[in-house]
């Protein structure tokens, strides 16, 4: 169990600063996805962790004791690369046996720790092929092991779910969290993929352009983003702008909706409303006893199997709204749509 | 087979005709001429004594052959390992990034373009008694005259000759490990540093099982030359006892025309050795291959 930290973490590659002033603070035994689009310095944030990469600046504590000078070989981390990195001319077990070999561990302990570690991830009867004759899914697996038979403080993944197939990733994904729930070890994983990182991770490091934009749960990434930017990468597409006619109401161009009380804002302040699709709720007539809601026409209609995402017309502006798919409703319908105001979300404008 | 087969069967004969004329006509013409001549059938000299061992016979019963033999290989051998070790030490130093790498990736090749008989005039100018290098010495004071400089050139020990194809070769032999380890690319070096390995384990455990076909392809090509070429020998080697290629040209060059035969004899000697060598090279390779599981 190792506590990881990063106190304003800085790297430059010539003139490209990759990552800006990065503090990050990783609790030991948490399960942590680096997350932003390809070039924000995800990948060289985990490089420098692992020790590929030093920093320019900036110190990474393990445990509170510092490890930037510390070579790769000695800072007993462990890395799951995207495309695995197996090498091709060894079978399975002599791939899991590498760590523990090159570190001089007794024959009689490597292939004690071998066959338990074989068992763990159940690649047992696969011991004797070699990587080319592995599917993706063994693959990882074999990547997954030969990490963990060194017992990493910290285990770092790339991408961990992105070459696997919709079947697979589910398999690998709690695959990935019984591992890290049974050894309790300290996991980083890096992606661009959103719905990857709220998968796995306990907390998400949001970063753009080098710098962290916000780290939080999931949930509260989700909901509650601090800033535009997040809320754009998590997929929000309700975002509209807005002024606040009291602390609990806000003026829109789809009209007046309430929100939750806002104690940091006063009256007249300009904000964005962010509106999930999912917590809308959608009426075929006004509601009697509550306010009727705001008036709207279907546009569109995607089916999703499970879900149904309609694109619905308020005040010529268009809002997306996701539901159940246990009832259809037509193209060109009237609703009438409501939000409890503890799912609106106000950001700063 | 159906007439339909047959004649798919017959136009792949047909395209397959240039490359077959072209091995069969110039390639296997040319060496089984060789073999007939070293074994007595030359009518056109008015000679034909077909089959006659005894050119092989005086050849290899003479110890000089066995001592030419033996320069042959030596130098041959010698020079390939230099050019292997220098050629795959450059090529891990050229994936690296330093300055200036686009020019040094320039560089590093030109002794590919400039022909042997170039490289041998620069070896006589740069290592000769009276060359570059023995004047910079006695310049420097460390001999008192360019003559008392270590003689270099015309010895058996070779050292012109071996730097001759070195120096040619190194190019080579980096261009076609570079090309591999470009392939393989740098994660599983990373992996087995991150998993513990120290450089050296990082090279001879998972960098050179990968980089091998590239070092097997490349040596054979320099060996199999090294042993046949003629010129380096001929200019910077020690003299008698030659190695056999010069043996075999001093043969072909005698005003005895009748001597080719023996001359001929060497030269399929040099196949005989040359093709086992290279045979059991390549077997004990494909044994390995077979161990890491590539078929």
């Amino acid at each position: 169990m190792t506590q990881v930290q990063l106190n304003s973490v800085r790297k430059q590659f010539g003139d490209f600063v990759a990552i800006e002033n990065l503090d990050l603070y990783i609790s030991s035994g948490e399960l942590v996805a680096l997350l932003g689009p390809s070039g924000c310095g995800k990948t060289t944030t985990l490089r420098m962790i692992s020790g590929l990469e030093r920093p320019s600046d900036g110190a990474i504590l393990f445990d509170g004791r510092d490890v930037s000078e510390q070579s790769v070989q000695d800072r007993n981390v462990g890395m799951v690369f995207q495309r695995y990195a197996l090498f091709p001319h060894m079978t399975v077990e002599k791939n899991v046996a590498f760590g523990p070999s090159v570190r001089g561990e007794s024959r009689t302990e490597i292939a004690r720790r071998l066959d338990e570690i074989l068992e763990v991830v159940q690649l047992t009867p696969f011991r004797d092929r070699f990587p080319a004759q592995l599917s993706g899914g063994q693959m990882q697996r074999v990547a997954v092991a030969r990490t963990l038979i060194t017992k990493p403080s910290v285990l770092m993944m790339d991408e961990p779910l992105a070459n696997l197939d919709t079947k697979l990733r589910l398999e690998m994904r709690r695959f990935i969290r019984d591992l890290q729930k049974r050894f309790g070890i300290t996991t980083i994983f890096v992606t661009h993929d959103q719905i990857e990182a709220m998968e796995l991770a306990d907390r998400v490091a949001v970063i753009f352009d080098g710098r962290l934009a916000q780290f939080d749960t999931p949930e509260r990434l989700y909901r509650c983003p601090r800033s535009l930017d997040v809320a754009d990468f998590m997929g929000a597409t309700n975002i509209y702008p807005g002024k606040l006619l009291s602390r609990s109401r806000v003026e829109t161009a789809l009209g007046e909706i309430d929100c939750p009380h806002q104690n940091d804002r006063s009256v007249g302040d300009s904000v964005h409303v962010l509106l999930r699709a999912e917590a809308l709720d959608m009426n075929t007539g006004p509601s009697a006893s509550e306010p009727p809601g705001l008036r709207g026409r279907i546009k569109t209609r995607d089916f999703f199997g499970a879900s149904v995402m309609y694109r619905v017309v308020c005040n010529d502006r268009e809002i997306d709204v996701t539901e159940n798919a246990r009832r259809m409703l037509e193209v060109g319908d009237d609703v009438w749509l409501q939000i409890a105001p503890e799912h609106v979300w106000l950001l700063s404008r | 087979m159906t007439a339909r087969e047959r004649r798919v069967r017959i136009l792949q004969l047909l395209q397959l005709m240039p490359i077959l004329s072209v091995l069969v006509v110039l390639f296997g013409g040319a060496l089984v001429m060789a073999l007939l001549q070293s074994l007595g059938f030359a009518p056109w000299f008015g000679i034909n004594t077909f089959p006659d061992l005894s050119y092989f016979g005086s050849l290899w019963g003479s110890r000089t052959f066995w001592v030419s033999l033996w320069l042959t290989l030596y130098y041959a051998t010698v020079s390939t390992l230099l050019a292997l070790v220098f050629g795959t030490t450059l090529a891990l130093a050229l994936i690296k990034v330093f300055p200036g790498k686009r020019l040094y990736k320039y560089l590093y090749k030109l002794p590919l373009m400039i022909p042997y008989t170039v490289g041998i005039a620069l070896a006589v100018i740069m290592l000769g008694n009276g060359g570059m290098l023995s004047r910079v010495a006695a310049f420097a004071g460390m001999i008192d005259d360019p003559g008392q400089f270590p003689q270099l050139l015309k010895t058996h020990y070779g050292w012109g000759i071996i730097a001759v194809y070195v120096w040619k070769q190194t190019p080579f032999i980096t261009l076609a490990v570079y090309a591999v380890l470009l392939g393989i690319g740098r994660e599983t070096e990373e992996a087995a540093a991150i998993l513990g390995a120290r450089r050296g384990a990082i090279f001879f455990r998972v960098t050179l099982p990968q980089i091998l076909p590239g070092i097997v392809s490349s040596t054979l090509i320099c060996f199999a030359f090294n042993i046949g070429a003629f010129e380096a020998p001929f200019i910077l080697g020690g003299g008698f006892p030659d190695t056999l290629p010069v043996v075999a040209w001093r043969y072909f060059n005698d005003a005895d025309y009748t001597l080719q035969l023996q001359g001929m004899a060497t030269v399929v000697s040099i196949g005989i050795v040359a093709g086992m060598i290279l045979f059991a090279y390549l077997w004990v390779y494909r044994r390995y291959e077979r161990r890491m599981g590539r078929h």
